[in-house]
């Protein structure tokens, strides 16, 4: 109730009631509302409450917390309110003697002896370190000895969590480096305090300790977390943060343990190497990769234990991710090494599930470092035969139901589909029968369990995503689309079948075939419009799974490409849904800037004949407009949300003037030219907008000059856009926005010229 | 108020292929939806070119044109 009355000044007296309480007697009073605290502070935005409130409700929570406070629970209780009260704590963590007080308490409650408030503790710190970055310099080294000695001595639940303080770390550091390194930004807000690197020669060791102790047949449990997982995660991270500095502390311990009889030792070993792949520079890594490769490649065949060779086949697949593909000079894999490597990748996939998921997994990568390729030979064009029959003999296994072994496979064939060059095309052309068939098993009317279904529609998604990824492949060059198209009809038909089923997933993979099917098949689609027209309909009224429906609005775009001015029939019926979509408030708000780029589609395929939707697609370009204008104070995201709209209702004005141009109608849009202009000049002047709006807000005045000629002259003349703004785009760094803007100089100079 | 989970994705790669199925689809999209656009200005680039302006459609209809052959070719 608070969560909804708060906000709205509805109650105001509850937070000095709840606060009466904590001087009460009985221990469960102040329990409770301690707890009740909490749960508001969860529920609240920050905003709705007001600093005096805050200070009252942080003291009473830090008091609650105090080793003075003799009744667990209630110490418990406070700890976890605390957890939640941080995000109202900024003005506290900016005082020095606030945050010193509230530190100390939390460091404190560290080590009480009730696990459960240590690890509510330790969740505090983990918060706080992502929350208060910028305030932990003082308190870091006191942090490091409370964390090490948790994860050196303390139960399970408490080590996991100050693991995970580190980690939470590194996810800071590395978010602040990037943006250090980043092109735009330039800077941080925040400085990185490198606590990462300065923690790394006790840091690392003490990681490296957690990685030997792995629960027994962990690798088989999807839901298993321990502190050998957690350890080898953050050491990944922390890799990551700190680059080549990583490499020196941790290969003793590789070079030591890899060997070793006890599979524990061997298993850590591995686990350290692959986590350590990404980050440091290749320079440093790729001469132990060389070392590492042929012996990972024995281990993966010769190992003993299950656990050492599912951790070699990811350690592998981490090799090839992160020190293959055109990008690196030195290749790891060159023609003396691949056909072992393939060699033992498709053994490796007869292993284990788990361990066989892996092996498809490194295979993912490996096809993925050749990606590049183009239509030149790649050298896995000899082993592409051996390959996609193995991936498919995984998806006919028994047991491929388990570790995501099936799902891995079928993602790997989409991969060596997707990486495979014009050599292969035949063999990738005698997929789509297989694939075809398999879809047409999955689709036969058996009764089945709720259990069987849900696998069934799995299945379904998993081959509608191969099939589409295939007819991608084969549609992108005019020699293969054509013997491919063949398969259309029926491929259709099993499409369209899918749609009986009630799974989300499965839709929305076969609503992307379909997209694709539309792109290659051109003005030849308009044959299955009658049928799918309706499931066209369903997917754009998907309001909950808001997926589907985006899908579904791109899906329109690639119709309206491939039938033009044949959409028109069935154009009322999606101006309609796409109309009530974008007033709705059910719908997630990612899904109304594609909306809009429809629009833009809809109206380049039909041309004048768009001039019926004009009276309620202009209002609520309008509006949008007008609100997508002035945003100032927004936070990143809301910025990036923005743009995004911002561009999505310049590609709709870009589609609609391009759509009329040269019609007898064009007088139509001339009512709309001023708000228009006006749209691009405030974007202009706000200064907030990305390169994308930048390239597409340019062009739409050069589509707007184009179509309305001399007739928007003088108002082209008046508006800031078409000088200052055209100006700095005709001089920017970004070709594309050039471009654009040679193009609105060029139709400029002949509207205004008369 | 439970303990938060604090589960990080083990042994996963960053992107599931799923995601990468979408997000190349909404790339293609977005190429196809760019050449479309290009395609209707380069037309248009070209009919300026090849056309004087007192040929231009949309323009008011002027009472009196001179075309001028020596310099352009007649649109067809």
């Amino acid at each position: 109730v608070a969560g909804i009355e708060l906000p709205h000044k509805q109650w105001p007296e509850l937070v000095e009631a709840l606060l009466s309480n904590i001087h009460q007697l009985p221990a469960h009073t102040r329990q409770a509302t301690l707890e009740t605290l909490g749960y508001i502070c969860e529920e609240v935005s920050p905003d709705a409450v007001d600093q005096d409130h805050v200070n009252k409700i942080l003291t009473a929570v830090v008091q609650g917390m105090n080793a003075s406070e003799s009744n667990n629970d209630v110490r418990l209780a406070a700890t976890r309110a605390l957890y939640n009260a941080l995000g109202f704590a900024q003005a506290n963590f900016s005082n020095d003697m606030e945050r010193d007080y509230i530190m100390r308490v939390v460091c404190e409650a560290t080590l009480c002896p009730e696990l459960k408030i240590r690890q509510a503790a330790f969740e505090c710190l983990v918060a706080i370190s992502s929350t208060y970055y910028e305030k932990l310099a003082p308190y870091i080294q006191d942090i490091f000895n409370i964390t090490a000695k948790a994860v050196k001595e303390d139960e399970e639940p408490v080590a996991l969590q100050a693991i995970e303080f580190w980690s939470s770390v590194c996810d800071e550091e590395i978010d602040i480096l990037e943006e250090y390194g980043g092109d735009f930004t330039g800077d941080s807000d925040i400085p990185c305090f490198y606590f990462v690197k300065q923690a790394l020669p006790v840091l690392v060791p003490m990681l490296l300790e957690t990685l030997l102790k792995q629960e027994e047949d962990q690798d088989q449990d999807e839901g298993a977390w321990n502190i050998a997982m957690a350890g080898g995660t953050c050491l990944g991270l922390i890799a990551r943060t700190v680059g080549d500095d990583v490499v020196p502390l941790v290969m003793p311990f590789i070079e030591e343990n890899i060997t070793k009889p006890d599979w524990r030792q061997r298993e850590a070993a591995t686990y350290a190497f692959g986590s350590i792949l990404e980050g440091p520079s290749p320079d440093k890594l790729i001469p132990l990769v060389n070392i590492a490769l042929s012996f990972m490649l024995t281990a993966l065949m010769q190992d003993p234990n299950n656990h050492v060779k599912d951790t070699t086949a990811w350690t592998l697949g981490r090799m090839f991710e992160f020190l293959h593909g055109s990008a690196l000079e030195t290749p790891i894999i060159t023609q003396t090494n691949i056909q072992q490597i393939i060699t033992v990748l498709l053994q490796s996939m007869k292993d284990v599930p788990n361990v066989a998921e892996k092996a498809c997994g490194a295979l993912y990568f490996l096809a993925q470092g050749y990606e590049d390729a183009g239509s030149s030979s790649s050298p896995l064009a000899p082993f592409f035969q051996e390959i996609v029959q193995a991936l498919l003999t995984v998806t006919h296994r028994e047991d491929a139901g388990e570790s995501r072994l099936r799902t891995a496979a079928y993602e790997t064939l989409n991969e060596v589909v997707r990486c495979s060059t014009d050599e292969t095309a035949p063999m990738v052309l005698q997929l789509v029968p297989l694939i075809m068939m398999e879809l047409h098993q999955t689709l036969e009317g058996q009764k089945l369990s709720s259990d069987e279904r849900e696998k069934q529609n799995e299945l379904q998604g998993l081959l509608c995503g191969c099939l589409q990824v295939i007819i991608q492949k084969l549609g992108s060059s005019e020699a293969t689309k054509y013997v491919f198209m063949q398969y259309a009809d029926q491929m259709m038909a099993l499409f369209l079948r899918v749609f009986a089923s009630r799974s989300a997933t499965a839709h929305e993979e076969a609503m992307l075939a379909i997209g694709a099917l539309a792109y290659a098949a051109g003005a030849d689609f308009v044959k299955y419009m009658p049928e799918f027209y309706r499931y066209l309909e369903m997917g754009l009224q998907n309001f909950e799974d808001y997926q589907v429906c985006a899908i579904t609005v791109g899906v329109v775009g690639d119709i309206c490409r491939a039938l033009e001015d044949k959409v028109l029939p069935y154009c009322d019926g999606i101006m309609t849904q796409l109309l009530k979509d974008l007033s709705s408030n059910q719908l997630h708000r990612s899904v109304k800037p594609p909306i809009f780029s429809c629009f833009g589609d809809i109206a380049l395929a039909i041309g004048e004949n768009f001039e019926k939707y004009l009276m309620y697609a202009m209002p609520m370009l309008q509006s949008a407009a007008e609100l997508s204008a002035h945003i100032s104070g927004a936070d990143d995201d809301m910025l990036e949300y923005t743009n995004s709209l911002r561009n999505g209702i310049l590609e709709a004005y870009s589609g609609i003037f391009q759509g009329f141009k040269g019609s007898s109608k064009t007088q139509l849009l001339m009512p709309f030219a001023p708000h228009v202009l006006q749209f691009l000049d405030s974007l202009y002047m706000e200064k907030d907008m990305d390169d994308a709006v930048s390239k597409t807000a340019i062009g739409v005045l050069g589509d707007l000059a184009d179509t309305l000629g001399s007739n928007a002259g003088p108002l082209i003349q008046q508006s800031v856009s078409s000088r200052d703004f055209l100006s700095e785009c005709l001089s920017s760094d970004d070709h594309l926005i050039r471009e654009s803007a040679e193009w609105a100089k060029l139709a400029i100079s002949r509207a205004i010229s008369f | 108020m439970a303990p938060h989970d604090l589960r990080r994705p083990f042994k996963r790669p960053a992107i599931s292929d799923q995601q990468r199925r979408r997000e190349l689809s909404l790339q293609r999209q977005a190429q196809n939806r760019l050449d479309a656009q290009h395609h209707a200005r380069r037309l248009a680039s070209t009919l300026l070119f090849l056309q004087p302006p007192q040929s231009d459609p949309t323009s008011e209809p002027e009472p009196d044109p001179e075309p001028e052959p020596e310099i352009a070719p007649e649109p067809k």
